[in-house]
Parts: C-alpha cells; structure tokens; sequence
C-alpha cells in the first residue's frame, strides 16, 4: 500500500504510526497466533474520537482494510489483521472519563484496563462485576466487542448486561452514540446491543457507558472436593436450585488442581475427580446463609472434602491459581487451544462425561475440562505435549467433535471468547445459512465496502 | 550458558497471553505491543532461532529497550524466563561488542576495581562537578569502602554465625554508607563479617550488555575468592548482585566448567542482607527511632521466596518507626543499571509514576536495596533521603 504510512501521518503524530517489520510482526496475532497470522501494513495508536474519525474516513475513502485491537488477549483471532490494512490499537485511549456514583454508572474510553476500572470503582464502593481471567490487562473496548464474561457470569451476568450506551465511529468516520446513561431503553432497534460482540465488524468502539452495581460487603471462598463429575454437577444444580447463588462457582479438573496447587497452601488433596471453587458475596450475615445452605448440601451428598477460607488473602491465592491455570499447565505442555462452548447448566455432567470419553481415546494430544460450572460456560481445552502435524489434525478433528455435542446439548459454540477467525465455520453451524445470511446483510449496511475487520465472524465465499 | 539456543523450549512456552502487559515497565508508558516480553519473544524466535525475519537497527532497539527488570518474568503464568532470553539475544547480536571500545574498556575497568577510584574516581568526581556525567549518576564517594574495612571484623563475644560480605561496585564507590552499615549491623547482632579479599564486580552489567565473556571473567575472579571462604553465608546488600549469584553466574559457565560446582556452592549460600538478618533474627533489640519510611522494592528480588517482605519485617522490629506503603511498591522506577542513560525519556517516564507515589505517602525516607534506584530516584527526591534498609536499623542503633 503505498504511501500508506505518509498518509497516516498526516492524521494522526507520526511517532504512533508504525510500519517497521517487527512492529507489523508483533501485532500481526492476538493469542492464538499458532493457528493463523496476518500481516498489517501499518499500526496506529489513536488517542481520541477525532483521530479514529479521521482514519476511518481515510480508510473508506481508499477502501483499506482496519482491524481494532485492545490487549490482544483474544482466543479466537478477533484482532488478527487477516487482509492487511490498519491496525488500530486502542491502548492509547485508556481514560476513565468519570464514575457517577449516584446514577451508578461510569464512562471510559475503549482502551481503559478492565483491573484498573474495578479498582477505581471499588474506591468508590462500586463494582463493575464481568472478569474475564485475563481483567489485569485486557481492555473494555475489547469486553465490549466480544460481549465477554468470565466466572462472575453466574450471578452477575456478562458485560452486555452493564452496557449501556457507547459512542462508536462508523467505517465512513462519522461518530454516532446509541443508548445513553440510562439502564432501560425502548427506543428503536437496539443498537448498543448490536455494536456489543460485533468484534470490530460494524465500526469501532471508541467508548462505552457501563452500568455499575453496589461493592457486596464481604467475601468467603470455599473448595469443595467431589468424589465424581456427575457428583459436582449434581452439587452445582442443587446449589442453585436451592437459592444459594455464588458470586462464582467454578468446576476444575484433577489436572487443574495439581497445577493450582504450586500457588495453594496446604496444598488440595489430588484424588477427587471434580472440584468446585467458590465465591459467596454479600453483607456477612448472608454469607453466613449461603455457606450453611452449601455445606448442608455438600455434606447430604457425601463429597470428599469442604474447605471454607476465612482469611481474604489465603483465598485470594486461590483465584490467583485459578486465573493462571492455563499458563500453567502451557509451562508442562507446548501448545494449548482454549475453546468456550457453553451448554444449558443441567447438561453439564453429560458434556464432561463425553469429553471424558473422547479424552480417553486421543493419543497425541491431551483434552480437559475447567468451566464456569454455574451458567454451563465450559472451557474445554486441548494441550499438545508435543507440536507435529499429527497432534495438530488429531487436535482439530476433537474441536470439532467436541462443538458438535456442544450445540446437540442446545449450546452455543462461544460462550465469551467472541467467533473471530477461529470459530467461523462453527457459527454456521449454530445459526444455520438464513441466519448467517442476515448477519451479513446487517454488516453490508453498515459498511457497505466491507473495510472492518474483515474475514471475521462467517466463512468467506458461501 | 546463556545460549540463545538452550531456551528454545522456554521461548516456545509462551502462550501470546498477554498478562506481562500487566506489569511491564516499558509497555506500561510506550503502550506498543512490539515493546512487550510477548513480542520480543516472538521477534528473538522470528529473527534469531528461525532466520524468518533480518537482523534490523529496529529489532536491535527492541532487544535493547528491556530494562531485564524481571518483571514480566513474575507474572507470566508460564515463567519463561524472558531476561535470560533477552540477554542471550543480545550476546547473539552483539557478541559482546554492544558498546564501542573506548565504553567497552571503562566498563571493563570499572568492573574489575568494583567502581570508579583511583584516577578514574578523581576524573569521575571532576567530570561530576562539570556537568559531564548524567545528573542522575551519584558523585563517587571520598573514600571507597574497601579502604576503610578489610579482612575479619569479629565480634565482642563469640559469635553465633560467620559470613563473607560481597561488596558490589556501588556500595564500594558510591554508597560506603551502606557497607559500614551492613557490618555494623551484623557484628552488633553477633554476626562475625569476613570481606574477602579479590573480589570483583558480580557481573551485572556485562549480563546486560550481552557480553558473556565478561561474564564469565567476573566469574572466574568471584566465584573461587568466596567459595573458598569457611562461612555460614556470603551476604550481598545489593539485590542485583545476588540474583546473579543465585541464579546468572552458574548459568553463564559451560556446563562443563570445573568452576560450576564452586559456583553452585556459592549460589546456595547467597543471602540479601535484610533477608538474612530477618532469617536469623536479631540478638540486639533495637531501640526505638521515630521515622516514617517507605519502601520500593527493586525488580531483581525474586531469587528468593522471603526477599519481598524481608525489610519490612526486619524494620518491623524498630518500635515507633512507621512504614507508609506505596500503592505500587513493586513497581520499576525506570533505572535498570545503566538503561537510563541509554533511554532518558522512557526512564523519566517510567520514574515519574514511581515519584508521584513517593510523595503521595509523605514519607521523608525511601527505602531500597538496589543502588542504581536509590541513585536515580534520589536526583528528583531533593527534600527526601533515600537509603538502604540496613542502614535505617543501624541508625536506630546508634551505629
């Protein structure tokens, strides 16, 4: 693309147009870079509206692909640069631009840290509850875009809940603002909703205003060790069902328990098949409820082991571990696929058992199981103890089983993680060919020339 | 040994997650993924493992804008070990000649006499006073350490521990005070201090550089002088000089070397200072000092597991003095050894962060182990004193 870059520069400070190799390298992957790269011809770091404004109109005027980017912490490709084109990384847009206590909600712009938000929020006895494990350096423009969750998703919903109202610029520079600052709105087609998972297919998400809630008072961690997986899955159903509902609860393998336990003392005992690490919140009387009601419960039907932790910083070692797990078990393995497919909350024993079965019958590759147990977001996993082309079609061939039974439990292939490249063919299969052409005629409109992020979402070509 | 080849596997096992974005001084204010351990990981492979990528003034100024803080280290899930990764990169590209000759011999000089003295020390002190040196870099003291202390320093009665005391080139040149601290401090609680005689420069800044061979020279001087002391423990007042003795010497000799046994035995009996003296207790109570601190805890701490809380739990034991943390102490302040003389603004960048912490506690005295952040956090703390921990216990015993 010639002239690219001098152009660029005329709209944006030179220093944040970047067209060496190595830098078109770095940002040429978000996290699953072993699968798929792409190329970038420039990198641009924004650092308000106006300038996002002005490259997009630059961008569809000569019709150069733009691809938005936050942390780059994604597990499905969303921020690959697939055609070419600009990158704009939005880090560079990371001001908190004001928390209004009394309407319980906050503005911040796209590229503002998800753990720098919570801990200014909680200064003020707020919370904003999605946590996604990568919050300490993943962006809310990227939440946004990929409507993501994480283990809070069973009481508190995920980030589409908190989205109220965003300013978005269009692919032809305009800037437009649906929603606003108030947490209902009948007006219209919805479009805050729209924009919220489009993964940087409509336009891009300059800023976001999020509905917050009140900071719960107290905290209490507790691990629960289950003789059997249909024995956690029982015990998560009869958890929820009789009224407790934890701020967390997260179903955790063997094998993520002795990974878990280089962080954890006394280390977990290691011979129940399922684990359940749980967060109860709330004023300390309630938690006092839902601890009895969940030690009732666990004690009627037997498991191994209940362990409450009182002390705050001792359980927080326990989510610390639970955050870092697929790190962890990277630095035993050389190659991890994370994958999100989400079932209906009764029909998690069913999916674990039959990941189980197919587990035991792979040789080159190793297939777990971790999940947010309590909303039926599953995260299997595939680990390669060594990287060849045999691991890698054994690795492919078990994804696509393991979606398979995922959507013929009524699931979604992607429960937070978003489609981008990675799960394309996936989409098809879940929304089926009417659907997926309606997807893209929504896209035609508002980017009639098909510059955001494209080769995203659907299969190209059909 | 430091071979770029040998952390094939360690490179491999980044995921691309992305969490050292966390903790990362340099992205922190550059905010460019290329400057990130995720990239540089990813570019040192590209470029100097598979040849997919050339050797570019662009990608030596990656390889170069790492403070080696260990930072990102800590937080990566995976604990690749990216400053061993990233200078054995720069041994690849620069087979030790990162610097030009004329800085390549003062550097070698001023290694092997552990700081500037002599000539050098005089030439120092008057190129301070004219302005010539960076402001941040602190005037060479009147009188090197190793003049004033030498050989067996014993105690009044018997003493319940011996150890040998390493003395980095800062405190030896730049900060004495620290040393007659670290020794006084010691023999008071009963501690018997041997200064071995011959020791050189741990290393460090030859690390940084790439130059393994320098490395290695350092080496071969330190490792036999200390192994050969009959002692319960060496003791270091400076962090960076321990992690290379912990973990960086034994790694930087072949794995043949007739020297690694002594090297490993040496690595085993390294102590922090404040670590040590936390570990074995204090026999002498302190008496009581009123003084708020605060305290930055230097990046090159995690050789040991009891390090990050070892000064405050030794100060602990002085009653009526008051710590005042920092929001951040862990954060860097943007020294990295020499880094803030090759990269100024990002450096000042970087610190400015750590100053504004330092003045929001109001603490008159900053507290730190590592030399090069208690020199540049110091230039821009003129109503403050910043020092070593040890030497605030020795304070509040009258030392």
């Amino acid at each position: 693309m010639k002239g690219l870059a001098k152009d660029l520069k005329r709209l944006v400070a030179s220093e944040r147009v970047r067209t060496d190799p190595e830098d078109l390298f770095a940002y040429s992957a978000d996290a699953t870079y072993y699968i798929k790269r792409g190329r970038p011809d420039a990198v641009v770091l924004p650092e308000n509206t106006k300038e996002v404004s002005a490259l997009l109109k630059y961008a569809f005027h000569h019709a150069v692909p733009v691809t938005p980017r936050g942390a780059g912490t994604g597990l499905s490709g969303g921020c690959t640069p697939l055609r070419g084109g600009i990158v704009l990384d939005m880090k560079r847009m990371g001001r908190i631009l004001d928390i209004n206590r009394r309407n319980m909600s906050a503005g911040v712009e796209a590229g503002v840290v998800l753990a720098d938000f919570h801990k200014a929020v909680k200064k003020q006895g707020l919370f904003y509850p999605p946590n996604p494990q990568s919050m300490n350096v993943c962006t809310l423009g990227g939440n946004v875009a990929t409507r993501a969750c994480g283990p809070h998703g069973v009481k508190y919903g995920a980030t589409g809940d908190y989205v109220m109202g965003l300013e978005v610029v269009l692919p032809d520079g305009s800037v437009i603002a649906p929603g606003g600052l108030v947490s209902r709105s009948s007006a219209g087609y919805d479009l805050t909703h729209l924009f919220t998972g489009s993964e940087g297919t409509l336009g891009v998400i300059t800023k976001a205003n999020l509905r917050l809630l009140a900071l719960p008072p107290a905290h209490r961690t507790a691990m629960v060790t289950c003789e059997t997986i249909e024995q956690a899955g029982e015990a998560v159903s009869e958890i929820l069902a009789g009224g407790t509902l934890p701020a967390m609860i997260e179903f955790l393998p063997r094998m993520a328990i002795a990974a878990m336990n280089r962080y954890i003392t006394p280390p977990l005992v290691t011979e129940g098949k399922a684990y359940l690490l749980i967060d109860l919140d709330g004023t300390r009387d309630e938690i006092q409820a839902q601890a009895d009601q969940i030690l009732g419960i666990c004690r009627r039907m037997g498991v191994l082991d209940i362990r409450v932790i009182e002390d705050e910083q001792e359980a927080a070692t326990y989510w610390t571990a639970r955050s870092n797990i697929g790190g962890m078990l990277l630095a035993m393995m050389k190659k991890a696929i994370n994958e999100d497919v989400a079932v209906p909350r009764d029909r998690i024993p069913e999916f674990v058992r039959e990941i189980q079965a197919m587990a035991s019958t792979l040789s080159r590759v190793v297939l777990g199981i971790a999940g947010h147990a309590g909303d039926g977001n599953m995260h299997p996993s595939i680990f390669f103890p060594e990287v060849n082309s045999d691991a890698e079609n054994e690795a492919e061939a078990v994804i696509r089983k393991v979606v398979r039974l995922g959507l013929s439990l009524g699931g979604t292939v992607s429960g937070e993680h978003g489609i981008g490249f990675h799960k394309a063919e996936f989409l098809h299969w879940e929304l089926g060919e009417v659907q997926i052409r309606l997807l893209k005629r929504i896209k035609k409109a508002f980017d009639p020339k098909g510059i955001m992020n494209p080769g995203k979402l659907w299969k190209e070509g059909r | 040994m430091l071979d770029l080849d040998a952390y094939r596997d360690a490179m491999a096992k980044c995921s691309h997650c992305g969490l050292c974005q966390a903790t990362c001084p340099v992205y922190r204010e550059d905010f460019l993924q290329t400057h990130l351990a995720r990239a540089r990981m990813d570019l040192i492979r590209a470029v100097l493992v598979e040849g997919e990528l050339p050797v570019t003034k662009r990608f030596r100024e990656v390889l170069d804008r790492c403070l080696l803080c260990t930072n990102c280290s800590r937080t990566c899930p995976a604990g690749v070990p990216v400053d061993e990764i990233v200078a054995a990169a720069r041994n690849r590209v620069y087979q030790g000649k990162r610097r030009d000759p004329v800085r390549r011999r003062l550097l070698r000089r001023f290694m092997g006499q552990r700081g500037m003295k002599g000539l050098m020390g005089k030439a120092g002190t008057v190129a301070h006073k004219m302005g010539w040196t960076p402001a941040e870099l602190a005037p060479p003291a009147s009188k090197p350490f190793e003049k004033r202390y030498k050989g067996r320093i014993s105690t009044e009665g018997k003493a319940r521990a011996r150890v040998a005391y390493f003395v980095g080139c800062a405190t030896n040149t730049l900060y004495p005070d620290t040393g007659k601290a670290v020794v006084d401090v010691l023999v008071h609680n009963n501690i018997e201090v041997v200064i071995p005689e011959g020791q050189v420069c741990c290393g460090m800044p030859a690390l940084a550089d790439g130059d393994l061979a320098l490395v290695q020279e350092m080496a071969r001087k330190n490792v036999p002088v200390l192994a050969a002391c009959d002692v319960d423990a060496i003791v270091t007042d400076c962090t960076s000089c321990g992690l290379m003795f912990k973990s960086k010497v034994v790694k930087a000799l072949p794995a043949d070397d007739p020297l690694r046994p002594r090297a490993e035995a040496v690595a085993a009996k390294i102590w922090e200072v404040t670590d040590y003296l936390d570990h074995v207790g204090l026999t002498a109570d302190p008496p009581p000092l009123a003084e708020s601190y605060t305290y930055h805890m230097p990046c090159h701490r995690s050789w040991t597991p009891t390090l990050d809380d070892a000064p405050r739990s030794l100060l602990g034991n002085i009653p009526e003095a008051e710590l005042v943390e920092l929001e951040e102490p862990d954060r860097c302040c943007g020294a990295g050894g020499t880094f803030f003389m090759d990269f100024k603004e990002l450096a000042e960048g970087i610190r400015s962060a750590k100053l504004a912490d330092i003045r929001r506690t109001g603490a008159k005295t900053v507290l730190t182990q590592c030399p090069a952040c208690r020199s540049f956090l110091r230039t821009r703390l003129e109503d403050r004193r910043v020092t070593h921990p040890i030497v605030l216990l020795a304070e509040a015993y009258n030392l």
